[in-house]
Formats: structure tokens, sequence, C-alpha cells
């Protein structure tokens, strides 16, 4: 079994989806468990594509780290693409066209080839949110990822001109050898830039207002839990091997990601709308997982944004289908949404405690243990600024728990199916498992992510 | 020299996105950014006197070749460009289905 048939195989479904357009929802929902169940087969390391041997092919690099990513984005998409079959039939096509892009984005250890599952991710992203009906939206969404994806090509080039090479591996061992930082500051920049487009850093996400803000069961989930997970990952990747930000490059990237957090607690504060809420919650936490790599603390911003990615799918879920049958999402119109739905009612709570990091869920569990890591590392002024935003933070959730709890004298019935409700308390559960049972977290170490090894021994 | 020309069209490429509010005309300024983008990406490889990478018995051990793997960086990249541009027009198409207009300005009076 080769790695490879994780990035083919959906894109394969994806031409074969076309012809039939009744299967595609269940090819799409097939192509997603095959690449599941291959996934435990496929032995972790490198995988030579074509015969050509390391830098000169392109290469897969399957280890711990890439293994969770793809687990998170697969089980994600089949849940997603579950719990929309029958009203986004027509996208099949296009979530396989995601699956495949970005099963090969945490996969690939090519800078271009990179760029090139950026751009199919990224085409398939402008589809999804299409499906909002807000066309001017997704324009300026597709404009600043193409704009994006343009300066991350660009970095590459410039890095290729200098190194002679695009593997990843070859790369850092190159740069090590030469160990001349200025010449890569303006490199490493627009790389920065064209991740953190995707990424939703600030100051480059203002299309994650017009997204996010009008998303649907399908749309909110997928971008806000789904590729938000992918591009951390990835982010994560490079941040912790290649860019290694020194100097005053490090101070404005911190600046940028601190910035980045503040805003994001603020603007969500201020909102009166859940979808709003929701996003610049989004847009904090991305910046909390870009710090923490930026401070080598790879195993907690992992079980970060698997946490993130959890939760974030089951909040959109719950407040898309609301916002579609009450036909707006201000939290006044909203008062009383939990009052019929106690099963619903509950899950989000969890999931929403979890966000915030209390006890006994698996937020709090991350938080405590990445601000021991922050600590250990003498970042206080970090670890201040973490604990200032989970306040900002508690204050604005708990404020719309307690509205969306109590009616007043607002009825609305909005109806849940089953499978909803399912995935909601398997997701909540799954967070307070792991809150109350840590072991299983602590069987890993900063070490999942093994560029580095295999960078010092050749 | 040439790369200067490329980042120049790159810069126009942008300035004419910061500027433009007709969705047609960001459209052609993000191709103007990207062929700019795609001169530089060739620059790379290129050297004056090299030939094409073609190794045949005749050619003999001391030539320069240019780099091809540019090239094919270059090929790929406009691929790609070509797929963002038609999305984005059929994404134009449908604004102008919806608002009458092609103007950013326009449109915003509407909503």
């Amino acid at each position: 079994m080769s790695p490879i048939l994780l990035v083919a195989v959906p894109l394969l479904a994806a031409f074969l989806s076309i012809l039939s357009k009744k299967l595609a929802p269940y090819l799409l929902l097939a192509v997603g468990v095959f690449n599941l169940v291959i996934l435990f087969f496929i032995p972790l390391g490198f995988e030579i594509i074509g015969g050509f041997n390391q830098p000169l092919g392109i290469n897969l690099l399957l280890d711990t780290y890439s293994k969770i990513a793809l687990i998170l984005i697969n089980v994600l998409i089949i849940v997603i693409a579950f719990l929309n079959i029958g009203k986004y039939n027509k996208f099949s096509s296009i979530l396989l066209l995601a699956m495949g892009g970005l099963n090969g984005l945490v996969l690939t250890n090519d800078l271009f080839n990179l760029f090139v599952f950026l751009e199919i991710s990224g085409i398939a992203a402008y589809l999804i949110t299409s499906s909002n009906k807000k066309p001017v939206k997704t324009f300026h969404y597709l404009i600043l990822g193409a704009v994006g994806s343009s300066l991350f090509l660009f970095g590459v080039v410039i890095l290729y001109s200098m190194f002679g090479t695009l593997n990843m591996v070859d790369m850092i061992q190159k740069i090590q050898i030469t160990n001349n930082y200025k010449e890569l500051i303006l490199p490493f920049t627009l790389m920065f830039i064209g991740l953190g487009v995707e990424a939703k850093l600030l100051p480059f996400n203002s299309w994650v207002k017009g997204v996010l803000g009008k998303s649907n069961t399908l749309s909110g989930p997928m971008i806000g839990g789904v590729y938000a997970a992918a591009i951390g990952f990835v982010l994560g990747r490079y941040i912790n091997n290649l860019f290694m930000f020194e100097g005053n490059l490090l101070i404005v990237v911190i600046a940028l990601l601190a910035l980045g957090i503040l805003v994001g607690e603020a603007m969500a504060f201020s909102s009166t709308k859940v979808r709003e809420i929701l996003l610049f919650s989004s847009i904090a936490q991305a910046s909390i997982v870009a710090l923490l790599f930026v401070n080598g603390i790879v195993l907690w911003a992992v079980y970060y944004i698997v946490a993130a990615a959890l939760s974030k799918t089951v909040l959109f879920l719950v407040i898309n289908k609301a916002t579609k049958e009450v036909g707006s999402d201000e939290i006044s119109k909203l008062k009383g949404l939990f009052s019929n739905n106690l099963v619903v009612g509950v899950a989000f709570t969890l999931v929403t405690l979890s966000v915030m990091g209390l006890p006994l869920l698996v937020g709090f569990v991350v938080k405590l243990n990445f601000l021991t890591e922050l600590a250990v590392n003498n970042q206080i002024w970090l670890i201040i600024l973490i604990l200032v935003a989970s306040v900002v933070e508690g204050i604005y959730f708990v404020r719309m728990l307690v509205k969306l709890w109590y009616p007043e004298d607002n009825v609305i019935s909005v109806k849940y199916n089953l499978s909803f409700k399912v995935v909601f308390v398997v997701i909540a559960l799954i967070l307070l498992t792991f809150g109350t049972y840590t072991a299983p977290l602590k069987n890993y170490d900063n070490t999942i992510d093994t560029i580095q090894e295999v960078v010092d021994n050749g | 020299m040439i790369q200067y020309a490329a980042i120049i069209l790159f810069v126009f490429g942008i300035y004419g996105l910061l500027t433009n509010r007709n969705i047609i005309k960001m459209i052609i300024s993000l191709n103007i950014m990207e062929v700019g983008l795609f001169i530089f990406i060739i620059s790379i490889g290129f050297s004056y006197d090299g030939i094409a990478p073609i190794i045949t018995s005749a050619s003999g051990s001391g030539l320069i070749y240019v780099d091809p793997l540019p090239q094919a960086l270059v090929l790929t990249a406009i691929v790609i460009g070509v797929g963002t541009t038609a999305l984005a027009l059929a994404i134009a198409k449908s604004i102008h289905n919806k608002y009458n207009t092609f103007n950013l300005d326009e449109m915003e009076e509407e909503l």
C-alpha cells in the first residue's frame, strides 16, 4: 500500500463522479472510508514516486504527524458529507477534489508540489463557498487565495534559485550548511504570507468574514473545521522545520500573531451574530496555533488543532442549521434555541466549554499543557496574553450560551435529524473522554514531526 | 535584467488588483501578476549561452544547458492559473446574473 493512493483515488473518483450524479455522494463516502482503512495498512516513512530517489523526485512523507492530520481530515469530510446527503449532492465531486487536495497537502515533502495541492484544495474551497450563494464574497476569497498562493510560489522559486532543490529535507540540510539567515528573510516572508491567507492569520484574513459569516451546513464546517485544520498542520510543519524564524523577523511574526489573537477575541466579543462570534474565535485560534509552533510546541499544538476542528465542526453545524430555519444568526433571534433541543443543547454547551478550556474537557488539558511548556520557555508575556484572551473568550461564550438556553418570550423550533444529534453527541463525548482520561495523549512527544530527525540523520 | 521586468509586471498586477473595482479588470490584473511570476520563474533557469536541455550523441561535454526544471514548473503553474481564471470568470458571470453589473461599487449600493 502506498500513500499516493490517498491522493490518487479521490482525484480519480472526483472525475468518475461527474458521470453519475446520483451515485456521486455514495462514491464520496466509499472513497472516504477506503482512505481511512488503507491508512492503517500503509507503513510510516517516505514514499518515492516514479523511481526517482531523493532529492530528485517528488516524495511523500507519512509520519505520525501527517497520519493524525489525515485521519482527522478524512473522518470530518465523511461526517460532513454524510450529514449533507440530499441537500448538497452536486458538491460531491468538489468534496472529493478537496479530499485529494488536502491529503496531498499534508503528505507532500516537495515545495512546488505543496503549491499545486494548495491550488487544488483552494479551487475546491472557492467552489464549496459558492454554496453560500454570495458570489461577491466568493470572488473576494478567490482573489485573495490566488494572490496568496502566487506569493507562496514566488518564495519557493527564490529558494530554488538559491539552493537548487525543491525537496524540503534537502533544502533544510542545505540551509543549515550555508547558515545565512538574512538572505532567507524575503522568501520565508513571502511563503508565510501565502500560507497565512489560507490559515486565516491577521492581516491576510479579510475574506473570512464574508465566507464564514454567510456559511451553511456544508461550507461552515468544511472551511471553519477541515480546511483550518489541514492548513494548520501544513503551517506547523513549515514553521517548525523550514522557517525557523530568527531575529527581527521573529519579533514581527510574534507581534502579528499576538495581535491576531487580541483582535480576533475583541471582534468576537463585540459581535452580536453567532456565526461571526465563531469565525472571529477561529481567527484567534489560528493565531494561537501558529504561535505555539513558533515556540516549538508541536504535540500540544497538534492536539489543539484536532480539538478546534472537532469543536468548530459541531458549532458551525448547530448554528448554520438553526440559522437556515430561523432566517437570522442574531443571538437575539436565536434565543431559546436549546429549550426544545435538549440533546443538541447539552452537546453544544460541552463543546463550547471545551473551546473555552474548562476542566474535565480536552480544551483544558491542551491549554494547561501548552501554557506549562510556554512557562518552561520563559514566555511569560505570551502566557498572560493567552490567559487574557481565554477570559474574554469565556465571557462572550457564556453570554451566548445563556441566551441560547433561555427563551424568554421568543419561541423558535429547529428540528435536528437523528444523524446530526449522533454526530454532536459523539464529538462531545470524545472531548469529554480525552479531557478526563489523558494518558493516551501523553504517549507521544514533540518528535511526532520526524522531518528534523531525518535531516539530522541523513 | 529580465527579472526586473518580471517583478515590475508582478507589481503592476497587484496595483491593478488594489485599484480596480471592475471584476473583469481585476481578473485581468490577476493574470498580469501571474505572467510576471511565470517570467520570473523562467528567468531563474535561463543562461545566455545555454542550449536546449536535450542530450544527443552529438552534444559534447563542455556545453551549458538551460535549467529545464523551472520550465516544467511554469507549465504546471500556467495550467493552474488557467483553472483559477476560468473559475473566476464563472463566478463573475454569476455575479453579473445577480446584480446586472461588473462594478463592485454599484453592487454595494444594491446590497
